[in-house]
């Protein structure tokens, strides 16, 4: 008995407008279908009406979650595109939060794991101590999400001493809790058996299908922007590419627990290392026609914007692309022959951010662009006229 | 350093085939094909230099033709390979062939930009709705976005 | 004398008034517990540290708008919420809490009381199943054929588990179960080992995590109540607490020896002995993930059945030893 179940464009596991077409056999999955677009904004189109500076607030609304990467990977392509080098304590401050992001990101996503596999607690905790990298980063930029810190040359706020420190303090809670999860998150046995061999992604399926980001490296495959591609300071500081060879959803997360603390490192690195002087420099309004090719490990994973200027103060193209779409590809390959009660593991497995994946036209009406306008009455009547001729049937069967 | 072994490998392998090469900055190497030539550039940046990863299909409206590059990269270098298609006569040969991931992209294309990818797997519109009407392409330049008149339901005619 | 004392007990205690106000305290309970372990709050706002909340929460489900799908059998979805209703409360009125002697069996309390009390218990399974089956959602439909799927693991670990106390006191009346393990108490540490499946069982027979997977919302929504709404599924949450509260109340009674002591300190006893039962549930709610339902099933019969047959085992030869 086939059918086919719709997992969104509503459903609770899913936080984004998406559409999973699911046809399934029993429990077993046997199709997946994917339809995006519920999300699109036009916001490629609407950057090329917008002046540089102006998109980097434009870019930030890409994502709540990776704000910073989208806006950071725009403006290290356009200093490219300007000449103009940001000085070393702007950048070390404009990846410190980066990092501080990368850290608010895969605690998020260790609670949307627990919470899609039902193990409600360790979302509640991993989400709590969350708060405590969401205080940081309010601390060091004045908001939560949006952090707005980055701008043409470097960042808009410095630190200062009692910041640093505090940041530090913060760390050693979290680094002390990181350790926790990283035991609950691999020894609790209902958790283990719920992550282990799900969403199997095989080394060559990750490269062909070209995942990107922690999918791609929890198959075994180290690809790392910040170490293939080194932009900023990325060349100076120590740190490693974590990866894990389980190929599935365990292994996903063994990564990112993982790479939790390669962040404590690399922010204790940062903060111990950072150079004084001035955090950024003047920037020119226009560009020269030239382009640039802007790559960026966001959370995600592999974050690439392409800018193209022709002498303006706005941009000729400003394409983006962001991990997700670039993992949707695997998640297809993941689902197929996985059990229903699997679904929200493993696309959750590849952190989806919608939004992010989806950027470019304002949708017109979706009908014909035209309304109509029907009373409540009129729409009930109709309704039963529409009731009234379709016969009384079930659809399913009966099973015994 | 690994730009030049690049860079001398697409001189010997492609010949003819790369009309243009140029490495503006460090790990960016651009690579200008002509369409004809664009699978035959793919496998061998895929099969021959091991440039697996795709990171996606940037597609640019020039005006009279439209502009598409290729992002690949590895742990070794960056390459961008461009080529051009004619406005009037949108054609691209699909890569998912070569590269499998290549799919959404190329469904993005034909959607933002009415290009015809053609042999694709699966051509469904991705992002745009089923219903939007035909011939809009949102990404070209010369489409302008307009607002459709808003009607209160109830208000004043 | 007789007469007012039977409508006491179908009316006040332990029949309708209590269970309905005892099994809102108990929603209160499990949330305010659960809620603390994850560090949370939990109800605060309504009435003293919120526990007049789950019968806000009821009331205003009530007032809801009640919705039968068009394609669903109207009598069936809207008679199985107070079928499941009726049903709980009979099995209640089964447990000997008060107005029972032990020497004169009676309608509430006779020799085979047990077994009619884990039927009753059953029911409601197949209640949800059918509640999932007709409303013909596609989720519900899922979650119907799940409900049925774990039935088959966990029912018979509880059989057994339940009924080797039961064959070590020499009795199928649950009166002279408990009163049998409170003249001995150290035999009812012979029964550790099912207490602790029967535990497990009545946490997937609440449907509760790790067992919550016939209604996971992550995968299937509302799953069997999916299409459920307003007055019916007011009435579906106080069936699944009032269960809880019976469920408790057939543990304590057959491994916790039973609630002595008439109708006051019998309350009290009860009170206690349920709480720490629903103590355990909610600790093994809060410490543990969703599993998929092969791997219910596939776990109770690896490891729980075979279990509950070596406590029926050493039970058998403890039995022998004693006599």
């Amino acid at each position: 008995m086939k059918f086919q179940i719709p997992i969104g464009p509503q459903h609770p596991a899913l936080k984004e407008p998406i559409s999973l077409r699911m046809t399934v056999e029993g429990e077993i999955i046997r199709d997946a279908d994917l339809r995006l677009g519920y999300n699109h904004r036009g916001l490629e189109k609407l950057a090329e009406q917008k002046t540089w500076i102006q998109n980097i607030y434009l870019t930030e609304r890409i994502c709540g979650i990776c704000s910073h990467s989208h806006t950071t990977c725009y403006v290290q392509g356009v200093e490219k595109l300007m000449e103009i080098e940001p000085p070393k304590r702007g950048q070390y401050i404009r990846y410190l939060v980066s990092e501080l992001e990368r850290i608010h990101s895969h605690l998020l996503w260790l609670g949307v794991a627990g919470h899609e596999a039902g193990f409600d607690s360790f979302f509640m905790y991993t989400w709590r101590d969350r708060e405590i990298v969401m205080d940081i980063l309010e601390i060091i930029s004045g908001n939560r999400v949006h952090y707005g810190i980055n701008t043409i040359g470097g960042v808009r706020r410095d630190l200062d001493e009692q910041q640093v420190k505090h940041i530090l303090d913060s760390l050693a809670i979290l680094r002390q809790r990181s350790e926790y999860y990283q035991h609950l998150g691999t020894n609790e046995p209902s958790f283990v058996a719920r992550l282990a061999g799900v969403g199997y992604l095989s080394r060559e399926d990750a490269i062909a299908l070209c995942a990107v980001g922690p999918t791609v490296r929890a198959s075994g495959v180290p690809m790392d922007v910040r170490k293939d591609d080194p932009y900023g300071i990325y060349d100076e500081v120590p740190f490693e590419v974590c990866t894990a060879e389980t190929c599935d959803v365990l292994g996903r997360t063994v990564v990112r627990i993982k790479e939790l603390f390669q962040c404590y490192n690399i922010i204790e690195y940062l903060l111990k290392n950072l150079p004084t002087g001035p955090v950024a420099v003047r920037a020119p309004r226009r560009a020269k026609p030239n382009e640039v090719v802007s790559r960026y490990e966001a959370p995600r994973g592999e974050n690439i914007h392409y800018i193209k200027s022709n002498g303006t103060d706005k941009p000729e193209r400003l394409k983006v692309r962001a991990p997700t779409l670039g993992n949707y590809a695997a998640t297809i390959k993941m689902l197929k022959n996985g059990f229903i009660a699997d679904v929200p593991l493993i696309f959750a497995a590849i952190d989806p951010c919608i939004c992010c994946a989806e950027r470019a036209v304002a949708l017109v009406d979706a009908r014909s662009g035209q309304e109509k306008i029907i009373s409540m009455n009129a729409l009930k009547q109709l309704s039963r006229q529409v009731a009234a001729g379709n016969a009384r049937k079930r659809e399913a069967e009966w099973p015994l | 350093m690994n730009d030049q072994i690049v860079i001398d490998k697409a001189k010997a392998s492609l010949g003819d085939k790369a009309l243009e090469i140029t490495n503006p900055a460090p790990r960016r190497i651009f690579i200008r094909v002509k369409v004809d030539d664009l699978l035959a550039a793919v496998g061998w940046l895929r099969n021959e230099m091991g440039f697996t990863h795709l990171a996606t299909i940037s597609g640019v409206d020039l005006g009279q033709a439209f502009e598409l590059i290729y992002h690949f990269a590895n742990n070794f270098t960056c390459v961008n390979l461009r080529t051009e298609i004619p406005r009037d006569n949108p054609l691209l040969p699909s890569i998912c062939e070569i590269i499998p991931g290549a799919i959404l992209y190329e469904r993005e294309l034909q959607d933002m930009f009415g290009i015809v990818v053609q042999n694709i797997p699966d051509g469904r519109p991705l992002v745009l709705p089923d219903d939007w009407p035909a011939g809009n392409y949102p990404l070209r330049k010369d489409w302008k976005y307009e607002r459709p008149p808003e009607v209160i339901p109830g208000g004043k005619k | 004398m007789a007469t007012v004392k039977t409508l006491i007990y179908l009316i006040v205690y332990p029949g309708l008034l209590f269970l309905f106000l005892y099994s809102t305290f108990v929603e209160w309970y499990d949330r305010k517990l659960y809620a603390r372990l994850q560090n949370r709050m939990g109800p605060t706002h309504t009435g003293r540290f919120g526990l007049l909340q789950p019968i806000a929460d009821f009331f205003k489900l009530m007032a809801k708008e009640d919705i039968v799908p068009d394609r669903a059998d109207r009598k069936m979805f809207s008679a199985l919420p107070a079928v499941g209703l009726a049903i709980v409360f009979t099995a209640m009125l089964l447990l000997p809490v008060w107005n029972y002697s032990l020497d004169r069996p009676s309608v509430t309390s006779f020799n085979g009381d047990l077994i009619v009390l884990l039927y009753l218990l059953s029911l409601p399974t197949f209640i949800f199943f059918l509640a999932g089956w007709s409303s013909t959602n596609l989720f519900s439909t899922i979650g119907g054929a799940r409900v049925l799927t774990m039935l088959f693991g966990y029912e018979v670990p509880l059989f057994l588990a339940v009924l080797s106390p039961a064959v070590l006191a020499n009795s199928w009346r649950l009166a002279e179960i408990a009163a049998f393990y409170r003249q001995r108490p150290a035999l009812a540490l012979v029964n550790l080992l099912g207490f602790v499946i029967a535990l497990i069982c009545v946490q997937a027979k609440l449907e509760r995590t790790p067992f919550d997977i016939p209604h996971a919302e992550t995968e299937i929504v509302g799953g069997t109540f999916t299409e459920y709404s307003g007055k019916k599924l007011a009435i579906f949450r106080l069936m699944m607490d009032a269960e809880m509260v019976v469920a408790a109340g057939l543990l304590a009674t057959v491994f916790l020896g039973g609630f002595p002591g008439g109708a006051l300190l019998g309350l009290v006893n009860f009170i206690v002995k349920t709480l720490v039962v629903i103590f355990f549930l909610s600790l093994i709610r809060a410490t543990t993930s969703r599993i998929r339902v092969d791997q219910v099933v596939s776990f109770a019969w690896k490891y729980l059945a075979p279990l509950a047959i070596l406590q029926l085992l050493i039970v058998i030869l403890v039995k022998g030893l004693l006599s």
